[in-house]
């Protein structure tokens, strides 16, 4: 039968690869990255974290500051739970949201706690005789990120 | 006798006049012209300069986010993907990554941008199949939902 503009469907054709085939690239992939990290062959680690309801893209000896009060000490060490993405040079593990607790270890120091440089809130409407000036000055907070670990328990 | 008020010749005047000028000049010393230096017309310049910077405030998040958004475009462009795809396949693939982290990673990780732009060229097929082959559960790998408990 002669082909046609209708013979198939406008969209092009779309064919997933075999997945007895997939499943085993995976498996292979899965222990080569294992190897990789076990033998600790990757260079600089970064990670993005959730803290403080903002993420963050971080390494290793990295400062961050926030915007609010944590309550630890200067000099606290603090783990960071949420690790959402951790990625060398040759490769990077996604969560999916997050990753395990057994796979990343994110280490942080509070370094320092200081208020922000005071900003000024001025509202003024014009030929109404309104004006309201507020001064704020709000809490911050400087932490470190020491280490970034990873662990080879991929599966 | 006992005196309660003070008498009416005697006018309180101001003793720190100079103080109070310095204050608002404070402000307005690295503007041009002669807001720099006369109050009369410092004072009003500096009034709209702190209120343009608190509305400036608000709309900083939004032109960042707009910026962002343009730059992931331009990223997942390079790698053959629209954004509203780009993005719409990242969520559904469960990973909660924002614009921000996604601008950093497309600018300073490339190979990791890159791989994420697979994942989500990867579940987009998958939901062409699934949407087309009406199976009765996703066939596909990416397209399986994590559990977590």
């Amino acid at each position: 039968v002669a082909k046609t503009s209708l013979t198939s469907p406008p969209w092009p054709e779309v064919k997933l690869p075999d997945p007895v085939e997939e499943a085993k690239y995976h498996a292979e992939v899965v222990r080569k990255v294992n190897e990789l990290i076990s033998a600790g062959r990757y260079g600089r680690l970064f990670a993005v974290v959730h803290f403080a309801s903002k993420q963050w893209k971080i390494t290793s000896e990295d400062l961050i500051m926030m915007d609010n009060v944590l309550e630890a000490e200067c000099g606290d060490r603090i783990r960071m739970e949420k690790v959402l993405l951790v990625g060398a040079d040759d490769f990077t593990l996604v969560g999916r949201p997050l990753l395990g607790k057994e796979l990343v270890r994110v280490e942080a120091t509070v370094i320092e706690k200081t208020e922000s440089w005071p900003k000024v809130n001025v509202r003024f409407w014009r030929r109404h005789n309104f004006q309201r000036k507020k001064i704020i000055a709000n809490p911050q907070t400087v932490l470190r990120i020491n280490t970034i670990e990873i662990y080879p328990c991929l599966s | 006798m006992v005196v309660l008020s003070a008498a009416r010749w005697v006018r309180s005047r101001l003793s720190d006049r100079f103080w109070r000028v310095q204050e608002v000049l404070k402000y307005a010393r690295h503007f041009r012209g002669r807001k720099n230096r006369c109050y009369r017309l410092a004072v009003r310049s500096v009034r709209r300069a702190f209120v343009r910077s608190t509305k400036a405030r608000r709309e900083k998040k939004r032109f960042l986010r707009a910026l962002w958004i343009t730059r992931i475009e331009a990223a997942s462009l390079e790698h053959g993907l629209k954004y509203p795809a780009f993005i719409s396949n990242l969520v559904k693939s469960q990973v909660e990554l924002n614009r921000k982290v996604l601008a950093d990673l497309a600018i300073y990780e490339p190979k990791t941008f890159k791989s994420l732009a697979a994942l989500a060229q990867r579940r987009r097929q998958e939901g062409f199949l699934a949407a087309l082959g009406d199976g009765k559960e996703p066939e596909g790998i990416f397209s399986r939902i994590v559990h977590h408990h």
